[in-house]
């Protein structure tokens, strides 16, 4: 037995029992490939902000989904929660669906279903691009659809263009303990932020044609 | 400080800042390389916190000896580094590399915790910053040693392959160097025996959850001047473009 | 939208909307060809981007400092992670990332044609960064005015965190010309074999660019090939004249009439050559590639079998007792 092992890796073999529980007996996966699943990302960059969405990311499950998010949204600070959601957990709508769509008032909530909160993000700008889905309340509802119809009309109001709605149950969210860990490090790597280098991009436009001599041609 | 303890600290974290550069390189191998683009980005990141590391050690010796860190990193042969075995070897498949970092990335943990109430302030202030990295680096691979331990019968079969191979090299990462002694009384490195045994409680009990199992008893390295023959084909690789022009500033 | 209106109609709205400078959403109405034209775009920008870590991935286990080395890492890394942005945008449209890289990996969609060229020096990572992010920054600066919003929103965040690729590539470059023999040879042995395929980076010439008005008729390009590369250029000489390099152009001249500088003819015939897969490195890149994603196969389902027998779906691991 290797000096290193205080309390042996016992040959009772822990890794079959583990194994036989763990595995189905399917061929699932055999030949499949996959990207796995995406998840919305939505970040809050500081206390008090609202939450963005800011894009997906592709996870076998909800712990590295929150990995994966931090990894690709917060390179560069910066970062104060996270939150991630199974895609298919989030209701769209965009104000052209909303109006070509003539049964909306009639739409009923599901009978019988227990109410939950459901987050609302709006997106309420037609045209700047970096105007993004951004969380802006809750609603109570007993289904997707009852949030969406709520959402609309609670926050109804003529500029939004898209609507989504994610209920509560959906979010796995990074905590006030994560922030040490997942998110200040992006500070200490300066060498990432382009204000450390000198200069500002393009500056030869900025001299314009003066520069007619070839040095060394 | 007595030239005694200067030397003997300069000589163990130099050890440490060879142990981050050489896994840092190994990891950063991967970038464009991985099974899914967010793991590229991932172990992009991980092997950035380590060269950062790495940096901050080598920041430390120069303060205790001159010695410039881009001289220590591109112009000392394989036989000055002290850098364990197990952090040289070449990348290998996923489950070597997941593996292997959960493996340093615990004995980080481990070192860093103690570190950070190290008597000499430098040490302490280093491990404070370095810690909250690493408890993420912690997270990430533990996250990935559980899952690819119990995914698939494939992924057990490699998790337990590159276990056979890193067991043996790990006991290097605790091996004594001279001085130790005299680093431990006057509490600026804890006692490495202590070391191992905190690892041990973690990652054995870690293993068996991952479904991986009795590994070969193989005596491994114990000297850290002692390498592989990765290390001189890591440091050709790293050190060729700095050592084709020893004037030039970089 | 009512759905008693004909394709027509729609399409004059659609149009209408555009003109207006309005963003088009996912979910919202668009012309099938719209839809079309823009995965083809942001998937080739997204595989351009994905292939692009290699070139310059090469060369992290030669940088010659702890900081250039940190500096690389890093970029790569955002190059990774452009592309995750960018197949976040195709998939916005209803494609699915798996089919864009399975068209990848058979050869049969493109990616920039810069990326076939293969890294010889060092300094080619700084050239690369100077003038071949440069030139992608121009035309990422024209795509953030795009049409469709998840485009033009990723275009935002990459051109943001392109300008560090640029600056420190300039940086890098600025210093090496001013350095060693040694080193200025490096730049300037980058700089003789960048110079033509960064222009060709914006497309071929007007004239013979396919796809061009429908994708300018929708605000998905906003300006030519051609404008765009001369814009580039007028700003780039002057720069690489300052560092004291000499583009290895003899015909370039700088025109007072017309404010510009003048470059010689272009080599449309390599520009055609490689994009049809024959430049130096088309193999090579799509075969790293392909090993990447092979030898991947078993981790992508080994997690996707994990997750499909867990219970961690919806609750969160902690790291106890590691505190």
């Amino acid at each position: 037995m290797n000096r290193l092992l205080k309390t042996p890796i016992t040959a009772t073999l822990t890794k079959h029992i583990l194994i036989t529980d763990y595995r189905t007996p399917t061929t699932d996966h055999q030949n499949m490939d996959t990207q796995w699943p995406r998840w919305e990302v939505f970040k809050q960059d500081r206390p008090g902000k609202p939450f963005e969405a800011v894009g997906t990311v592709h996870a076998p499950d909800a712990e590295m989904a929150l990995l994966n998010a931090r990894d690709v949204f917060v390179r560069r600070p910066e970062c104060h929660t996270l939150w991630v959601a199974p895609e298919a957990a989030v209701l769209r709508l965009t104000a052209q669906e909303l109006a070509g769509r003539q049964d909306w008032p009639d739409e009923p909530a599901t009978e019988g279903s227990e109410e939950m909160a459901y987050h609302v993000f709006l997106r309420q700008s037609h045209r700047r691009s970096m105007v993004a889905v951004t969380l802006v309340g809750q609603v109570l509802a007993a289904s997707s659809a009852d949030a969406m119809h709520q959402a609309v009309a609670q926050y109804g109001a003529s500029d939004t263009v898209v609507w989504w709605v994610v209920p509560d149950s959906a979010l796995i969210r990074s905590n006030d303990d994560d922030i040490a860990s997942m998110f200040e490090p992006a500070l200490e790597k300066t060498y990432r932020d382009q204000t450390t280098y000198r200069g500002r991009i393009f500056e030869g436009r900025r001299r314009g044609g003066t520069v007619k001599e070839v040095p060394g041609a | 400080m007595n030239d005694d303890l200067r030397a003997a600290l300069a000589a163990r974290l130099l050890a440490t800042a060879d142990d981050e550069l050489m896994l840092a390189h190994r990891n950063a191998e991967w970038t464009g390389h991985a099974p899914i683009l967010e793991e590229d980005i991932a172990l992009a990141n991980i092997a950035q916190d380590e060269l950062g590391h790495a940096s901050i050690w080598y920041g430390l010796v120069e303060e205790l000896t001159g010695q410039d860190p881009d001289r220590l990193v591109f112009f000392r042969d394989a036989g000055e580094y002290r850098s364990a075995q197990m952090v040289e070897q070449p990348r290998g498949d996923w489950a070597f590399t997941m593996l292997r970092q959960y493996l340093f990335d615990a004995y980080e943990m481990a070192l860093l915790a103690r570190l950070a109430g190290s008597a000499y302030q430098p040490v302490a202030d280093a491990a404070a910053r370095m810690r909250n990295e690493e408890l993420y680096h912690y997270r990430h691979s533990s996250a990935w040693l559980r899952r690819l331990g119990l995914g698939t019968a494939e992924s057990n079969r490699r998790m337990q392959a590159a276990l056979d191979v890193l067991w043996p090299l790990a006991g290097q990462l605790f091996s004594p160097q001279p001085g130790d002694a005299l680093l431990n009384v006057e509490g600026y490195w804890p006692d490495l025996n202590e070391l191992r045994q905190a690892w041990s409680g973690v990652v054995i009990p870690a293993l068996e959850e991952a479904g991986l199992g009795e590994t070969a008893s193989a005596a491994g390295p114990d000297d850290r001047r002692v390498h592989s023959a990765h290390l001189d084909t890591l440091l050709a690789d790293m050190q060729m473009v700095a050592r084709a022009d020893e004037e030039a500033v970089w | 939208m009512p759905p008693e209106l004909t394709h027509d109609e729609r399409l004059t709205a659609f149009e209408a909307r555009i003109a207006r400078g309005e963003k088009i959403e996912p979910g919202d109405w668009m012309p099938d060809d719209y839809r079309r034209q823009l995965i083809r775009m942001i998937s080739q920008h997204a595989h351009s981007e994905i292939v692009g870590m290699l070139p310059e991935g090469a060369w992290i286990e030669h940088a010659p400092s702890l900081r250039r080395k940190l500096i690389l890492i890093a970029k790569v890394q955002d190059e990774a992670g452009h592309g995750q942005y960018l197949y976040h945008a195709a998939e916005s449209l209803g494609a699915e990332r798996q089919d864009l890289i399975d068209a990848l990996l058979a050869g049969k969609a493109k990616y920039s044609n810069i990326f076939n060229y293969p890294t010889l020096n060092w300094a080619d990572v700084g050239m690369i960064g100077w003038l071949v992010d440069g030139a992608a920054i121009k035309n990422q600066t024209m795509l953030t005015g795009a049409s469709y919003g998840p485009y033009s929103r990723a275009m935002v965040r990459i051109c943001a965190e392109e300008t560090f690729h640029y600056k420190q590539g300039k940086e890098m470059i600025t210093l090496y010309a001013q350095g060693t023999p040694h080193q200025r040879r490096m730049a300037q042995d980058a700089l003789d074999r960048w110079w033509w395929p960064s222009l060709m980076m914006f497309g071929p010439p007007d004239a013979d660019s396919t796809n061009s008005t429908t994708l300018m008729r929708w605000g998905i390009k906003l300006k030519s090939n051609d404008a765009l590369r001369q814009e580039f250029i007028d700003e780039i000489v002057p720069e690489l004249h300052a560092a004291g390099l000499c583009i290895p152009d003899p015909d370039l001249r700088y025109d007072e009439n017309s404010g510009h500088w003048l470059t010689g003819p272009i080599d449309w015939d390599e520009f055609w050559r490689v994009i049809k897969g024959n430049g130096p490195m088309n193999r090579e890149r799509l075969r790293a590639r392909r090993t990447a994603h092979d030898d991947g196969l078993w981790v992508r389902e080994a997690m996707a079998a994990y997750a499909s027998r867990s219970s961690v779906i919806g609750k969160r691991s902690t790291v106890s007792g590691q505190r």
